[in-house]
């Protein structure tokens, strides 16, 4: 079974909505996950504001954050960095863990590919 | 007259800002340990002042209080609370990982809902976990005022169906994560509150309409959550010793008649009463004599008129006010102390000077449309619901955000939106929105009471932190919010207070911080001055003396700006009934 991880910024939900703003590419990312988890991914997904000591204990993961806090989000696949700064979209997802993708499958929303690691997660 | 009976031996206390929850909790504690029982008094509001009540330095451990055998009481300050909380997340930490990350988590915890959630944590300690209250036979609970309390209570059945039905694995509960693993405490206070052989609650009131409405509203809220062992206890009864005074008779008769008007369900519960006491309920002695009234000297006739140079009216005031031409005023204060009166009568005042004129509330408890029923050329009422921002909030995210979403993500993202922290978000965007306005002409806001103000205003900061660190895009009201509210020449805030011990020191701790929020006061008003009434009433001049001391420390320092308003005969409601207060 494939396992992806998740390092999220400091925030209060998965989907951002505590935040000033909502950002539509958070929402859509915890679906993607859910979608994920329904193919048979094992997903783990840890928040700096609530679940720290997953990045303690992560030596790749706080490599990146001495190297700047943009660095976060950080998703891993078998314990390797595929993505940082990031939150990839549900057909990048899908292509670094080898599903298929098919269109019925496919979300609505478009890829950003690019989720400022502060833009709206209180 | 006599206290509400203690037949449980949790007692709560809650009513309407300035009712007398602190002074009949007290009394009812005091009585008890005097009887022989070991009695703790617990205060979980922000604004407590169960210290001055007492007469004794409190903290977060029992405290005996000097002079009775067997009374102790402790003070719950949520935001000293939510700083042990959050240092208990954060701590273990520093220096695991970068700076940084330590710093965005500091940050995740300085928001509002860490404050009520830890004060929530403490309460229940004290209920839910039987080992910290073995040692008393009551504990008696002053509680915060009634919107506070409200949500304190509630917020466990709200979690309760949130944790349930959350079905994206990851819960929501943000800041309060931590906190999850307490769910069979917070389960068990809630139980424990609704046990009628363990708990009464005792719905405090003065006899005045909108303290009755208010404890109505808590009834039914109460008794929705199953909390159905409630009592009524109406403090301040008063009766006029002399037919011939219009004051005395006005206010006896407005008294009698928001009893008779009380709501049926409310008139149902068993209830006690209190009478007026014209020298306040500060120190053992003045405890006692509310329990035991009877033993009070009768004032006779013949005692001097009470005098002294009282502060200029409201009028004054509202001419320096309107000079601005534009901008908010906000009239703060504890809770009780006619805020929603003194900013209506403001309001209406600037408005019969020609000036567009909104009045606005954030006080859940508000009863602004009340008094101000009547439609006035240039003055428009609006109200922050709180249930109405969170419904407006929610459709608005979803309408954003939600149409690009496919059918896993709309209902990640509505199930997001139901968690606590929604409600303080969507209050706050209401409250820059309408704050942003006075930019076009005037905004009058009467704040919510005390502590809940703080909240908001320490919300403020936070934001106006968070808005610093982002780049996203920030409705510009938001982004403006605290230099505004900072700007003394956009933004008038003016301390509403009573002529009494307690409000005024309040007053002045609310004051200092302002100052430490740096906000800058406009002014003070002194409300419902009995003794500007001119009333001939011996109770009633007896209370006027009583005032004087409070009128100087308000009105006598130097280079502030302060105004009396008298007690009136007529009750101020509607145009007709405001209009006198800012008459001179």
């Amino acid at each position: 079974m494939k396992k992806l991880e998740v390092f999220d910024p400091a925030m209060c939900c998965p989907t951002g909505v505590c935040g000033v703003e909502v950002d539509p590419v958070l929402a859509q990312f915890a679906a993607d996950l859910q979608w994920l988890g329904a193919h048979g991914v094992e997903v783990l997904r840890h928040n700096l504001g609530q679940a720290p000591q997953a990045f303690a204990a992560n030596a790749a993961v706080l490599k990146e954050m001495e190297a700047g806090m943009e660095r976060l989000p950080i998703v891993m696949v078998d314990g390797s960095i595929v993505a940082t700064g990031v939150y990839p979209s549900r057909a990048q997802l899908a292509q670094k863990l080898g599903l298929a993708l098919t269109a019925e499958a496919a979300p609505r929303l478009k890829a950003q590919g690019c989720c400022p690691p502060d833009s709206g997660c209180c | 007259m006599s206290l509400p009976a203690a037949a449980t031996r949790f007692l709560f206390f809650t009513g309407k800002g300035g009712v007398g929850k602190t002074s009949l909790s007290c009394a009812t504690g005091l009585a008890l340990a005097e009887a022989g029982k070991r009695v703790l008094i617990v205060s979980t509001d922000p604004a407590s002042n169960l210290d001055e009540v007492l007469g004794a330095a409190l903290g977060p451990a029992p405290t005996p209080v000097p002079g009775v055998r067997g009374l102790f009481a402790l003070n719950i300050d949520p935001e000293a609370a939510a700083a042990a909380y959050r240092e208990r997340m954060v701590a273990p930490y520093r220096g695991v990982l970068p700076t940084a990350a330590v710093r965005s988590m500091e940050e995740q915890f300085s928001g509002a809902c860490t404050v009520e959630i830890a004060a929530f944590d403490e309460f229940s300690k004290l209920l839910g976990d039987p080992a910290t209250t073995a040692d008393f036979e009551h504990i008696v609970f002053d509680t915060a005022p009634t919107g506070h309390t409200l949500r304190l209570l509630s917020l466990p059945t709200a979690w309760d169906s949130y944790i349930a039905s959350s079905t994206g694995g990851a819960s929501c509960l943000g800041p309060l994560a931590g906190l999850e693993a307490q769910k069979a405490l917070y389960a068990a206070t809630v139980h424990q509150l609704a046990d009628a052989a363990q708990t009464t609650v005792i719905l405090v009131s003065r006899p005045e309409s909108a303290a009755l409405r208010e404890a109505e509203r808590t009834r039914a809220e109460l008794a929705a959550l199953g909390i159905d062992n409630q009592c009524l206890a109406i403090n301040g009864v008063f009766t006029a010793a002399r037919a011939d005074d219009a004051i005395a008779v006005a206010m006896a008769r407005r008294g009698a008649e928001a009893l008779a008007r009380m709501p049926a369900a409310l008139a149902r519960l068993e209830h006690t009463t209190t009478p007026f006491l014209p020298r306040g309920t500060v120190g053992l002695d003045a405890l006692r004599a509310m329990a035991h009234p009877e033993a009070l000297p009768v004032p006779d006739g013949g005692m001097p008129h009470p005098h002294t140079a009282l502060p200029e009216g409201l009028a004054a005031m509202v001419d320096a006010l309107a000079q601005g031409g534009r901008g908010v005023i906000m009239t703060m204060g504890k809770g009780g102390v006619g805020k929603t009166t003194i900013a209506a009568a403001i309001a209406l005042a600037l408005a019969e000077r020609g000036h567009a004129v909104t009045l606005s509330t954030t006080d859940p408890a508000a009863h602004v449309a009340d008094t101000l029923a009547e439609a006035v050329p240039g003055l428009s009422v609006a109200r922050i619901d709180p249930v109405q921002e969170v419904a407006d909030y929610t459709r608005e995210v979803l309408d954003k955000a939600g149409e690009r979403l496919d059918a896993a993500g709309r209902a990640l993202l509505e199930e997001d939106l139901r968690s606590p922290c929604t409600e303080e978000i969507a209050v706050f965007r209401a409250f820059a929105r309408t704050v942003d306005a006075g930019r076009d002409g005037f905004v009058v806001l009467d704040t919510a009471p005390t502590g809940h103000t703080l909240l908001l205003l320490d919300a403020a900061e936070a934001y106006h932190r968070e808005v610093m660190r982002t780049r996203g895009d920030m409705p510009e009201a938001v982004r403006d919010l605290l230099p505004r509210l900072r700007d003394a020449q956009f933004t008038r805030v003016l301390i509403v207070t009573l002529p009494e011990a307690t409000p005024v020191h309040e007053a002045e701790r609310l004051q200092a911080d302002l100052a430490r929020a740096g906000i800058v006061l406009f002014g003070w008003v002194v409300n419902q001055s009995v003794l500007a009434s001119g009333t001939q009433d011996a109770l009633l001049m007896q209370r006027g003396g009583y005032e004087i001391p409070f009128i100087r420390r308000v009105a006598d320092v130097p280079g502030r700006r302060c105004a009396v308003v008298s007690w009136r005969a007529t009750e101020p409601v509607g145009p007709a009934g405001l209009r006198p207060l800012a008459a001179t």
